[in-house]
């Protein structure tokens, strides 16, 4: 056979369609990327210029006798030299030095260890010792005191959120799509009104209210606050779902024998899923990544979003650390997303009503 | 297994549309019953009432004697085929045909014994464990069937189930939906537009319009005794032909005569018209009762406009006056357009209607 030679015009279009997809994907994937590596990296590596592309997985030190005492290098990959970082005799400066600024921790007895080798006449002793990648996390946790409790707040928030909004705006979708009533389109379109205020608009009044119902500074205050924006979205996905699921599903199942409510529980809400997982899927992403409103809202008891704003200021800012907490924050709505993420392939095309 | 009444129900949407209007109607035990009408004349709305899913403005509704007027569908013990299939897309079909069965709380083994037996009646028996999704269009509708006789109901409630069949389907649905109304003893009522459906199925025929009722009775009797312009009209293909016609006497006889006829009537059929005292009138005659004759004694005469074989017969239409004008003839002799066909009406078969009020003179 042949091979048909390809055409020019057909060439140049693939070439700059690949180009495209490969920039998208570049631009898509780069800063993830970036994220990822930097909450790999020790503090020594995260402040160096230029950033390491990877984070080292092993530390080469060379120590030698010094002016004050012992005199640590390290290997730098890039210059591919020994860098001198340390000149001291206090051993607890070194293991700490090895712990928060390198990631590669070693015991005073290890470095001893090592000391007396150096004693013993090879000058300069060289040695290594593996980085320990998750120091960076398990240090976000500590130094952040609060970190725990507010990432336990925040799936709370979150949940709560969810049931309250798929709920009650299930319940109005349902209402909207089978049922017409006098001004239906208007107040349909209406609901959407409440999206268009920004948090930090409404916050002021947002803390007197709560404050004075008591719910000031409290998960269950910050849920009521996002669910109203999210039952408005929530509306809006379900009752195109709900519309889509032909009446006489429901009525076939009240024909034979089934309530209205045992229609609706047996038929139309298993046939919507679908909808409502995409809609706990927004409002948990809504709620779980929101940062302006809880910032406001709470004082004593911050959501996790807020406790990586924070770690973002002040004195503990280093860029890895926040970088870990970042991770921390987005790791479960990427694993929500990719949970829920089955039954809403069901609504393309996974099955037809 | 029970009999169905209708009293005096009227159903209004809104404030104003009517879509059945003051309707009474008695269904026997175990008839086979066919509401027909054009779209949006009510007949699909008067059995939605009959299941509960639409609540009555007026009236009564008494299935085996009991009124069931303000009872949840659920009460009623009645089963309904949808045109749409209805059938549950995210159960197997095993599971649609439970369902009813499973809400009633039937004992397991029983429930996989009935359904077992319905699924044989309807031929779906290898598809039980399905996703509706998975199956045709027919086998959906089926799957209906089953699901409907699987509840042993006391009324047979079918809307328009074999619409969205296609014709040849239709043709064999039509067949085993009638088998299985003769083996469950179920009281039917069956919803169509298609009026050779109602014709080929039907005991009895209530033509609507309009939401009211227009005529009712078998078959045979809307076909022979239309009793008014629309049903003639509405009932058979082709349809019945009208003629607007003038009554003349002469000598004692009656004469019918427009531009294109002159006919003498037989003195029993002149009888029809003894009452009857306006010198306009509509003729109607069906396209069968036509027969095609050589030459002179012709009631009718006209040249071909088009034939259409059958190939049992052939539909040869003429114009008359702008309006078409259908003959049913033996698939030979062939006609040519514009070739020359002479006519002759059968006599006994003529139906007379008032222009005015459109029904049907009888004597």
């Amino acid at each position: 056979m042949v091979k048909k030679p390809v055409k020019f015009g057909k060439l140049i279009r693939r070439t700059i369609f690949y180009l495209f997809v490969t920039s998208l994907a570049v631009v898509i994937l780069l800063p993830v990327y970036f994220l990822v590596s930097l909450s790999f990296l020790s503090t020594r590596e995260a402040y160096a210029f230029p950033l390491p592309i990877a984070p080292a997985l092993k530390i080469k030190y060379s120590m030698t006798h010094g002016e004050r005492g012992y005199l640590l290098s390290v290997y730098d990959s890039f210059d591919g030299e020994y860098q001198t970082v340390l000149d001291t005799n206090e051993l607890e400066k070194i293991s700490e030095y090895m712990r928060y600024q390198l990631g590669a921790p070693m015991s005073i007895p290890e470095i001893e260890e090592q000391i007396s080798v150096l004693e013993s006449g090879t000058d300069p002793v060289e040695f290594s010792s593996r980085k320990n990648l998750w120091l960076n996390y398990s240090t976000f946790f500590k130094i952040t005191r609060n970190a725990l409790p507010a990432l336990l707040r925040s799936l709370q928030i979150a949940a709560m959120t969810i049931i309250i909004s798929i709920i009650i705006g299930g319940m109005a979708g349902y209402a909207f799509a089978r049922y017409t009533f006098a001004g239906r389109d208007a107040l349909k379109f209406s609901i959407l009104f409440v999206r268009m205020f920004p948090g930090v608009a409404i916050a002021l009044p947002m803390v007197i209210i709560l404050a004075n119902i008591g719910f000031y500074d409290r998960p269950i205050g910050l849920s009521l606050v996002y669910s109203i924006g999210s039952i408005a979205l929530t509306i809006w996905i379900t009752a195109s779902i709900f519309l889509g699921i032909p009446v006489t599903l429901e009525e076939a199942a009240v024909v034979f024998g089934a309530t209205k409510f045992q229609a609706f529980l047996r038929v139309t809400l298993p046939l919507a899923l679908p909808g409502l997982a995409a809609a706990a899927m927004y409002t948990f992403l809504g709620a779980w990544n929101e940062t302006v409103s809880a910032i406001i809202l709470t004082q004593f008891n911050p959501t996790f979003s807020v406790v990586v704003y924070q770690s973002l200021l002040g004195s503990v800012g280093q860029v890895n650390l926040a970088a870990a907490g970042g991770l921390v924050m987005a790791f479960p709505s990427v694993v929500f997303t990719f949970f829920i993420r089955r039954y809403i392939n069901q609504m393309w095309g996974g099955m037809t009503i | 297994m029970a009999t169905l009444e209708m009293r005096n129900v009227t159903k209004q949407f809104g404030r104003k549309v009517i879509a059945v209007n003051d309707f009474n109607l008695k269904v026997a035990d175990r008839e086979f019953l066919v509401l027909l009408g054009p779209s949006g004349c009510g007949k699909t709305t008067a059995m939605r009432v009959v299941a509960g899913l639409e609540e009555v403005t007026l009236g009564q509704i008494l299935i085996g004697g009991r009124d069931v007027t303000n009872l949840p569908p659920r009460k009623r013990n009645v089963s309904m085929i949808f045109q749409n299939y209805a059938v549950w897309p995210h159960m197997k079909v095993f599971d649609n045909i439970a369902f009813a069965l499973k809400i009633k709380k039937m004992p397991e083994q029983e429930i996989k014994k009935t359904v077992e037996r319905v699924a044989g009646m309807t031929n779906i028996d290898m598809l039980l464990d399905r996703y509706p999704s998975q199956l045709s269009g027919g086998q959906q509708q089926r799957v209906a069937v089953a699901r409907a006789i699987a509840v042993y109901p006391e009324i047979f409630l079918m809307d328009e189930p074999l619409s969205n069949l296609d014709a040849k389907l239709r043709g064999s649905m039509r067949t085993e939906l009638k088998a299985i109304h003769d083996m469950t003893d179920a009281t039917t009522v069956f919803v169509t537009h298609d009026q050779s459906e109602a014709m080929s199925m039907a005991d009895r025929i209530v033509i609507m319009k309009d939401g009211e009722v227009i005529q009712m009775g078998t078959p045979d009797d809307v076909y022979h005794h239309s009793a008014s312009i629309f049903v003639a009209d509405f009932i058979g293909t082709p349809p019945t032909n009208f003629l607007d016609i003038d009554i003349l006497t002469e000598n004692g006889n009656l004469r019918l005569k427009n531009q294109f006829i002159n006919l003498k009537l037989d003195d029993n059929i002149a009888r029809a018209l003894h009452g009857y005292n306006s010198n306009k009138i509509i003729l109607g005659i069906r396209p069968e009762n036509i027969e095609i004759i050589q030459g002179k004694s012709a009631d009718l005469s006209a040249a071909c406009l088009v034939s259409e074989p059958q190939g049992s017969h052939q539909i040869i239409a003429i114009q008359l006056d702008k309006k078409m004008f259908k003959i049913v003839a033996p698939a030979t002799p062939k006609f040519e357009p514009g070739q020359a066909i002479h006519l002759r009406f059968k006599q006994e078969t003529l139906r007379f209607f008032d222009p005015e009020s459109t029904l049907a003179i009888e004597a």
